[in-house]
């Protein structure tokens, strides 16, 4: 502060200066020194109260939670048996241009992994309530019971922590109609209402009020009403006030926020037009095309993805997410050189973090590079922060140690990788895969039941234990396995030939 | 994130803690050289102004001492500086400073000296207003489109305008609507002025509007007045951008037509000169400062926008052209002529560093710090690496996991059980219904040879047993030290316990780190749960015990339970449980036999148990080795049976319930599925009853769940009494067929497994496999049978003849010489089903794919082999 010199600026003016620079501590308390000061100044209070928003400040757009109560009731979607290609529940439906999980491995709800952790990307949607609660959770996947008990609750715990001595607005004896009369006020105290108290039903309240005093003509209220319907699950009317919003004024985030209704509604087709309405109208805008790419990779269009993650980067070339993506989709399409390129790229701009260096470290071994993996691999270790972390890297030499022959190692790394986290089916398969080789059959079938009971999605356990009861003989089971192995990759020709040959012997008794 | 840095051609830093803000930067030529070369103006808020002429004999050089032009301490903080043409009478450029109570016009000359360091500077005032209101900030242009003089114009902290032609106040007038102010630019094209209000709107106001309404200082009237009376300003257009705005710039270059650039807290937004949006972009940054500076392509504008992340972008409309990293988040930012040099990018942080930077190839490299890296000796590597093989080796030899038990025992633990029971009984909560139920004190001691850290003492009784205190955190124990805990133990739910023991386990850690654990078990007095009473005479269940010695007096064995006035106590003794059922003990007078009955199967155990044990201890104090106990009558199958029985349906009605409550609650979330759908509605249709089905439901759901948990109760009731009895059942085949030691631990692995009873895998078809392994191994009558594969998955059979038909077989085959051993075989690999799943994470790679070798054409008489099943 200036008054170390004797200079002295106007409290407001400083408390304004320092909004800008975004000392929002410093600011909020300027302010409560104002309002301390009788009369307690309109201009303060709006302005400590835009403070202590933008400290916790999220963009919505981003924030995106499903619980389980929210997919188990949700009766928005169109059609519950979609056409192929027009739903996101049906991820198996991919109309061409899709990996097959033989190449690139699936998430649990069976979409291809992604190159980029997002919010949304852990979706997957069981189908009955029972499977819903039983499917396996872990600390990764857990999904809350509704959204209402999840990452929201934290979020809004914001107003405990910023001000141990009580809210500094008590919102139950806010008059919000009296606010919501004054505009100039209203709208940076719904905004604290909204993302620094999450009280969504208040914050509903005072939009609702201030929409009907500004005639209907502010498209911004009717954007924040529909972000108040949105958290309320009540994606129709959220919808209405979107359009509305965008009828009035043609915005991005309106656009946004529309999308994400839609994807919510499972019409990511409906998305993908209105994206693309919306670059109509702001050509180049690189949240939209991101969305529509994020899209098609959902719907398992990969080539489609790529195509527009190309294009985000012609738009902005320093868009980590396209470049991972990118990166992962040329890695899984078995170029690692060029995949190796991309995540050069990521670490020259600054990103520093285990994932990065244990895909260089992949890259690196299928490319041939040998000098670096290790070292890769090393700083991998070094830099994990978590046991989940330290578990992928060690997964991943253990697939290096199979592919130079050393099975020794390769049996304690994927062990480690068990140490690390013991929820890693593929570590499962593969520790079992090594077992057989030694002829420890009762081993490894109990490590393939582990398996498949992790990872339902994962052919590999089901057809592995399919082989192995089938040379021992039990071909019951064989067939049970094999068909299991159909169901979660349906083109696996392996699985095919030994079903037909299971069948064969079947006949034959 | 960017790949590049900004080039460093001159930086500095100014004054002390002092402190900067947007308008304390201004570029401009201010000493009217006429060369065409910018200075640098930098203002502070401790009232410094300083003038700086950069000229760096190579990129990168520090600040020279000639470079300062000028630096003078103002006596007020400097919010805002401006070059312009400001004085009367004359074109040239003077210098604007904002203070907060007063606007200097200054006039900035210097005199050549001889030399360059001989140069001097120095600033004259022209002339000064006094303001009366706070100035925010200022802008100027030729308002009214006067030719070659600019007029200033203060936004003050309450809104209002304060317009000044020159060396004269012009008027003030106040904004409508204001709370906070924004950001205020002048558009010499349309006249106006264009700021963003606290309605979030971009709002331009016509000069001319201005002069013509009512001035605001004639009025001296309340804030409400002022906006309600007189001639409202009116505002020429708005645009709602729905959010705040950091700074707004007019430009208009050559080929580009004129637009006002608006920075707001989260986009960046291009109008036109109506107020138009000709293009928006989405920042996913915070941005700090931004300048467009100039037009490269035809139609399009370059634009410089810096951020938090200490980056700054160069965008050509919305396309980014250039990322580069800076080494400090700037406040300001201007564009300026230096030395010849063309757009030198100028930045000021809020703490004074001051730079002239220009865009390069210069690699913002990050240098990732190094791994801890050795000095790799690679004969000491071998041979650690050998080492742990060999470690790793004999670890995965033995399959024990548990090292051995060192004799010399860090940490040990001892629990002693006081002989008597409480005098004032202790027992919280108990269920059992009758008058006092008594407690028992059990003392635990840890004893510590070393420092042990975090000890945490867990204490267990099984139930319906129940401790006072079953968990104790203690600070770290120091070597040679202990601690001492004292609780009670008490019956606490309404049936007898199967067993009278305890065990308690200390953890703690050593100081390097490893987790350890000590552990004592303890047997807890019978008389915690059963007192003396009246034997009864008859008794549906009635076991007879051989042993090989002359009966004992009850007097002596049963001290505790026996009345020593009463001599007829000698050979028969009653027991009455806690619980409410009576067992009573008989010693024949003539023969060498006990006889121990009661109404219930499960009763008999605690007591035969307590006969046996006390009757060794009795021989054994005596020195007489050779005494057995043996059992020949027959085992008391049916009675047991009928227990399996019992535990068995009441597990069937646990599936029974579980079935309607999922059906109930699958009933339910349709229904409220239907409410909500009626509830969302906005004309609100009739509910048709929906609620009190709704309601109906939940209390169907809840009055399932209460009978659901009674069965649970019930279940676990009668799987105390059925594990009481197999605890007889195990003692009267040892006794029977005399088994060694070794043979009862099996037997009691058998039938007693460790595994919980659960609804997923219960004690029937745990059992049931155990003994079905035993029949197929170690008590196979042929080969053939045991070439039988297991089954690897246990599901609750529908019924439990397949188990009492092994059971009955397995006594059958005990009969007639069958051995229990496990030498032949090695351990069973039972599939481990984990429990918990996982999620694939997006940086596990490729899966492995069978390494098994393709099938081979098994034999299909194997396959038929597998399909028998095993013999009863």
């Amino acid at each position: 502060p200036a008054g170390g010199m004797g200079l002295e600026l106007e409290p407001l003016f400083q408390a304004w200066s320092c909004f800008r620079r975004r000392k929002f501590r410093q600011c909020s308390d300027l302010c409560s020194q104002l309002l301390e000061r009788p009369p307690g100044e309109q201009a303060a209070w709006s302005l400590k109260t835009r403070a202590l928003t933008e400290m916790v400040y999220v963009d919505e757009i981003d924030m995106d939670q499903e619980g389980i109560a929210e997919v188990m009731l949700d009766e928005n979607a169109i059609a519950q048996v979609a056409r192929p290609g027009t739903s996101l529940k049906l991820p198996g439906t991919s109309q061409g241009g899709g990996p097959s999980p033989a190449v690139r491995p699936v998430t649990q709800s069976g979409r291809p992994i992604t190159g980029f952790v997002r919010p949304s990307t852990q979706s997957g949607r069981p189908s009955t309530m029972e499977q819903a609660i039983k499917t396996p959770r872990t600390a990764l996947t857990a999904r809350p019971i509704t959204s209402a008990s999840g990452r929201y609750v934290r979020l809004g715990t914001a107003s405990m922590l910023t001000n141990p001595d009580g809210p500094f607005i008590n919102l139950s004896r806010l008059n919000l109609a009296k606010y919501a009369q004054k505009p100039k006020l209203a709208k940076a105290l719904f905004e604290y209402i909204f993302h620094h108290e999450n009280d969504v039903k208040n914050a509903l309240d005072l939009a609702a009020l201030a929409t009907e005093h500004a005639q209907f003509k502010d498209w911004w209220w009717k954007v924040q009403i529909g972000k108040c319907y949105y958290r309320l699950g009540l994606y129709r009317e959220a919808e209405k006030q979107f359009k509305s919003a965008l009828k009035q004024q043609d915005m991005v985030d309106t656009v946004l926020y529309l999308a994400k209704v839609y994807l919510r509604l499972d019409q990511p087709v409906t998305a993908l037009n209105l994206f693309k309405q919306g670059l109509d109208r702001f050509p180049g805008e690189v949240t939209l095309i991101c969305g529509i790419a994020r899209i098609y990779e959902e719907m398992n269009n990969i080539s489609s993805a790529a195509e527009y993650y190309k294009d985000v980067l012609k738009q902005d070339n320093t868009h980590v997410e396209a470049i991972a993506c990118i990166g992962s989709n040329h890695f899984y399409s078995d170029q690692p050189e060029i995949a190796l390129r991309f995540y050069r790229r990521l670490l020259q701009m600054g990103v520093y973090n285990c994932q990065l260096f244990n895909n260089l470290g992949l890259c690196c071994f299928y490319a041939q590079q040998y000098d670096m993996t290790l070292s890769s691999f090393e700083r991998a270790l070094f830099l994990a922060e978590n046991e989940e972390e330290t578990a992928d890297v060690w997964y991943n030499l253990g697939h290096v140690a199979v592919g130079i022959g050393d099975l020794n190692l390769a049996y304690q790394c994927f062990k480690l990788t068990l140490v690390n986290n013991n929820d890693y089916a593929e570590a499962y398969n593969n520790l079992a895969v090594l077992e057989m080789r030694k002829g420890h059959v009762e081993q490894a079938r109990a490590l393939l039941q582990t398996a498949s009971s992790l990872a339902p999605h994962m052919y590999e356990p089901h057809f592995n234990f399919a082989i192995l009861s089938e040379k021992v003989g039990d071909l019951q089971r064989s067939y049970t396995a094999a068909q299991k192995s159909e169901e979660a990759f349906p083109g696996h020709v392996d699985t095919q030939q030994l079903i037909k040959q299971l069948k064969q012997h079947f006949a034959m008794l | 994130m960017s790949l590049f840095k900004a080039r460093d051609w001159w930086s500095t830093i100014l004054g002390e803690k002092e402190e900067f803000d947007q308008g304390c930067l201004c570029v401009a030529d201010v000493d009217n050289s006429g060369s065409g070369q910018d200075k640098i103006i930098v203002g502070s808020y401790m009232g410094y102004l300083r003038i700086f002429n950069p000229h760096p004999v190579k990129p990168g050089d520090g600040v020279q001492p000639e470079d300062l032009l000028l630096e003078v301490q103002l006596r007020e903080p400097i919010l805002q500086v401006e070059v312009g043409k400001f004085v009367s009478g004359t074109e040239g450029l003077h210098l604007a400073v904002l203070h907060c109570r007063k606007l200097c016009v200054y006039a900035v000359s210097g005199t050549l000296g001889n030399v360059e360091h001989g140069n001097q500077y120095q600033i004259k005032l022209m002339y000064e207003h006094n303001l009366q209101r706070t100035a925010c900030n200022m802008t100027y242009g030729p308002f009214g489109g006067v030719k070659g003089r600019d007029l200033i114009c203060i936004q003050s902290m309450d809104g209002m305008l304060m317009l000044f032609e020159q060396e004269s106040y012009a008027f003030g007038r106040f904004l409508p609507g204001f709370l906070l102010p924004g950001p205020l630019t002048y558009s010499s094209r349309t006249d106006s002025f264009i700021t963003v209000s606290s309605c979030r709107q971009v709002e331009s106001y016509k000069y001319q509007v201005l002069a013509f309404a009512t001035d605001a200082d004639e009025r001296q009237e309340t804030e409400q007045q002022k906006l309600s009376s007189g001639k409202r300003l009116a505002v020429d257009w708005v645009l709602n951008i729905g959010e705040q705005a950091l700074d707004i710039c007019v430009v208009s270059f050559n080929q580009a037509v004129s637009s006002v650039f608006v920075l707001g807290e989260r986009n960046f937004f291009c109008l036109k000169d109506n107020g138009q949006i000709r293009f928006m972009k989405k920042l996913d940054y915070n941005p700090s400062c931004f300048i467009p500076y100039c037009s490269v392509k035809e139609g399009t504008i370059n634009t410089l926008i810096a951020n938090h992340s200490k980056m700054l972008n160069v965008y050509q409309d919305v396309t980014l052209k250039w990322a580069t990293q800076l080494p400090y988040i700037p406040v300001s930012i201007k564009v300026a002529n230096l030395q010849d040099l063309k757009g030198v990018i100028v930045t000021l942080s809020d703490d004074g560093h001051l730079q002239c930077s220009y865009l390069g190839t210069d690699p913002s490299l990050f240098h990732a710090p190094r791994v801890d890296s050795r000095e790799i000796n690679y004969e000491e590597f071998d041979a650690e690496m050998k080492e742990l093989q060999k470690i790793i080796k004999e670890a995965t030899k033995t399959q024990d996991i548990l090292p051995k038990s060192e004799k010399h025992r860090d940490v040990i633990v001892t629990a002693e059980v006081s002989p008597d029971l409480d005098a004032e009984s202790q027992a919280i909560d108990s269920e059992v219904k009758a008058e006092s139920v008594p407690s028992v004190t059990v003392k635990i001691t840890i004893q510590s040879r070393v420092t042990a850290q975090k000890p945490n003492l867990a204490v267990c009784v099984q139930a319906p047993l129940a401790v006072t205190c079953d968990q104790f955190v203690f600070d770290d124990l120091e070597p040679d030290s202990s601690e001492t805990v004292v609780l009670s133990v008490f019956l606490k739910g309404n049936c007898s316990p199967s067993e009278l023991e305890g065990n308690c386990v200390v953890s703690y850690n050593r100081p390097t780190g490893i987790p350890k654990v000590a552990q004592c078990n303890f047997s807890l007095p019978l008389r915690l749960i059963c007192f003396p009473a009246q034997p009864s005479k008859a008794a549906n269940h009635k076991l007879t015990i051989d042993t090989n010695k002359p009966p004992i007096s009850f007097l002596t064995i049963f001290p505790d339970f026996v009345d020593p006035s009463e001599d007829d106590q000698a050979n028969v003794l009653g027991f009455q449980f806690l619980t409410g059922s009576k067992t009573t003990l008989l010693a024949s007078k003539t023969s060498q036999r006990y006889r121990i009955q009661s109404d219930q199967l499960e009763d008999l155990w605690l007591i035969t148990k307590e006969l046996r044990l006390r009757l060794e201890e009795h021989f054994k104090k005596q020195n007489c080795k050779d005494f057995a106990c043996t059992f020949s009558g027959s085992i008391p199958l049916q009675e047991y049976f009928e227990l399996i029985d019992r535990h068995f349906e009441l597990r069937l009605n646990a599936e029974k319930f579980q079935g309607l409550l999922s059906e109930r609650a699958v009933q339910f979330r349709a229904i409220e599925r239907r409410l909500l759908t009626r509830f969302k509605d906005k004309t609100p249709a009739p509910l048709q009853h929906l609620d009190t089905l709704l309601e109906g439901t939940f209390r169907e759901v809840i009055a399932l769940a209460d009978a659901a948990e009674e069965n649970q109760a019930n279940m676990f009731r009668a799987f105390t009494k059925l594990k009481s009895a197999t605890h007889l059942v195990i003692m009267l085949i040892s006794l029977w067929q005399k088994l060694s030691a070794d043979q009862v631990a099996i037997l009691e692995a058998t039938f007693l497994p460790l595994a919980e009873d659960t609804q997923e895998l219960g004690w029937e078809e745990t059992v049931d496999a155990a003994i079905s392994y035993l029949l197929r191994t170690c008590l196979s009558k042929s080969s053939k049978e045991q070439a039988l594969s297991l089954s690897s998955q246990l599901c609750m059979p529908k019924d439990t003849s397949r188990l009492k038909k092994n059971i009955t077989l397995f006594c059958d085959r005990l009969a007639k010489g069958g051995r229990l051993s496990l030498s032949t075989e090695s351990a069973t690999q039972q599939a481990v089903v984990m429990p918990g799943g996982c999620t694939t994470i997006p940086e596990s790679d490729l899966e492995e794919r069978t390494v098994i070798p393709g099938s081979t054409a098994t034999l299909p008489s194997h396959g038929q082999i597998a399909k028998q099943k095993s013999k009863p």
